[in-house]
């Protein structure tokens, strides 16, 4: 499942050479499209020449109607997909900066890139302009740093910020484009008064992005989406589970297995991190009760063949995490019956100094190695 | 309809020895492939700005390193492996071959300065200076370019991208006008 790097499919070490190959394509489609000529790129302001716009919103509807189908389909997590951070000021205001920039120098730094390794003159002075605006910024940037990093909204989502549905956004999105691809379809031949000739024998634009308009319209009216693609469990199953007893661990069983340093059972601390950062059992992952289905912890509870136990200091969080878990379809998930409070006073009682007031000391005793790990 | 009143008659001279564009529609289907696949390999789209700060890092931190130890702008090239050997770095050298790789094969390779037609070329490379100038200072505000914030946010539907995309465009717009002279 996707993204593959951060997911740990593909060797992190073959990220750079993954780079190259995918910055490669970048370049060449660029270059291939005409972009790399700064009077083309203007022709988007003045009418001439909607190339940048047609390029560039294919592009960003293509790959948005991919992530939203695989998201979908349950072949890429977007949990660990970069969404661009939004802070308002900054956005803004580097948004017009850059406006600026486009229709003074003519070129993006993607497209400047490429237009100076072609051969544009103007284009490494663009680039080399890039670098000196960089090192303004680097000189100032304490003094921007109010607007940098003010007013910061999170990892936001555009269809959240103007509160449509995501499949809605992003059909009217689709729609938009297309709609842009006529009218300045329109604009540049009587900009240009292109001959009717030359207008017939174009390649149409309808194909391809009715098809992208259908995808996007099939999306609109699927199912909802599911949470994973796994199947969620029933209710009535867990109820079962729940009436036989069968979701409990006895805590004299997790205390053996700490005691003789075995790991057969994986123990979940569904406490806070700031309890956890003071106390845990010795080999013990914390997943607060709150990010159990956050979905950085769905290939651990996926994989793994090792049974999974909740515990917190009682039994209340544990058995909230287990019900979740559960429902989300993650299997073979347990409850430590009683909790730390239990295990404390049942099982590690013959230590002494394992009572429930004495965290601290047992921290200590599994710290100076008092149990086997 | 949109009145094109300022818009001038224009037509572009095509070399005889070039080949002709890619239909923009294909390329942008391509690159929206390219794109796609960058978040399906990586977890991240396209960029290009970023590799420029990499580049502004690296030359600054080892040629003055007395004045970049005192900002916290420069914090990235003391720490770690170092800005060079990155993900973005490697993105914009791969973009470098594949951009002088079509372009050799499409015959478009040459020096030449772009510019419009009532603009001399002194003139047109001061303001491609500036125009680069306020895009490396304008990326960093919005944490990436066209590529890394317009393009990469639209994808995943960021609130920030998409907004950025917005003002870039918008900007160019409402000022296109008052530099019309630089092109038409």
């Amino acid at each position: 499942m996707a993204p593959l790097i951060p997911q740990g499919i593909i060797n992190p070490e073959l990220n750079l050479i993954f780079a190259l190959m995918l910055g490669v394509g970048f370049g060449y489609v660029l270059e291939q499209a005409g972009l790399s000529s700064a009077q083309k790129l203007a022709g988007v302001f003045y009418g001439y020449d909607f190339v940048v716009l047609r390029v560039f919103f294919t592009a960003g509807i293509t790959a948005m109607t991919g992530l939203l189908f695989m998201n979908y389909l349950g072949w890429i997590d977007m949990g660990l997909v970069y969404i661009n951070p939004t802070f308002l000021y900054s956005a803004i205001t580097g948004g017009a900066i850059m406006g600026f920039g486009f229709i003074l120098g003519g070129y993006c730094p993607g497209t400047g890139i490429v237009a100076a390794v072609t051969g544009k003159i103007d284009a490494m002075l663009f680039v080399l302009g890039i670098l000196i605006g960089i090192f303004i910024f680097g000189h100032f940037f304490e003094a921007f740093d109010g607007l940098y990093t003010g007013h910061f909204l999170g990892n936001i989502f555009v269809y959240d910020s103007i509160g449509i549905s995501r499949s809605w956004f992003a059909v009217l999105l689709i729609a938009v484009a297309i709609t842009a691809f006529i009218i300045t379809q329109m604009i540049e031949d009587r900009v240009n008064r292109a001959e009717a000739s030359l207008i017939s024998s174009r390649p149409s634009y309808f194909m391809p992005s009715f098809l992208i308009l259908a995808l996007g319209i099939i999306y609109l009216f699927l199912p909802p989406e599911r949470a994973s693609s796994f199947r969620e469990k029933p209710p009535e199953k867990i109820w079962e589970n729940v009436i036989a007893g069968k979701h409990m661990v006895c805590p004299l069983k997790v205390g053996n297995q700490i005691k003789n340093g075995q790991d057969q059972l994986k123990l979940i601390d569904v406490r806070s991190h700031e309890e956890f950062g003071e106390f845990s059992l010795p080999g013990a992952v914390n997943i607060p009760v709150e990010e159990v289905l956050n979905s950085r912890w769905r290939e651990f509870f996926r994989n793994g063949k090792r049974e999974k136990v909740f515990f917190g200091n009682g039994a209340g969080k544990a058995a909230e995490a287990y019900i979740t878990a559960s429902r989300a379809g993650y299997e073979r998930v347990f409850i430590l019956e009683g909790g730390l409070n239990r295990l404390f006073t049942e099982v590690f009682t013959d230590e002494g100094i394992f009572d429930t007031d004495n965290r601290k000391q047992a921290r200590q005793f599994f710290l100076d190695g008092g149990v086997k790990r | 309809m949109v009145d094109a009143g300022f818009f001038y008659s224009k037509s572009i001279k095509m070399n005889k020895n070039q080949s002709s564009y890619m239909n923009p529609y294909l390329a942008g289907f391509l690159l929206g492939m390219v794109l796609l696949a960058s978040f399906v390999i990586t977890g991240r789209g396209l960029g290009a700005s970023g590799a420029a700060k990499s580049l502004v890092l690296s030359v600054v931190g080892s040629s003055a390193p007395e004045y970049a130890s005192s900002s916290a702008f420069y914090a990235d090239f003391f720490s770690g492996t170092g800005p060079m050997s990155s993900w973005i770095v490697f993105l914009t050298a791969g973009l470098i071959l594949g951009g002088f790789l079509s372009g050799a094969l499409g015959s478009r390779l040459g020096f030449k300065t772009e510019r419009g037609p009532r603009i001399r070329v002194a003139a047109r490379l001061w303001f491609a200076l500036a125009g680069g100038l306020l895009f490396g200072l304008g990326a960093q505000f919005a944490r990436g370019c066209t590529s890394g914030a317009a393009l990469s946010g639209m994808a995943v539907l960021s609130t920030g991208g998409m907004l950025t995309m917005a003002m870039i465009f918008g900007t160019g717009y409402l000022i296109a006008y008052f530099f019309r002279k630089l092109w038409i």
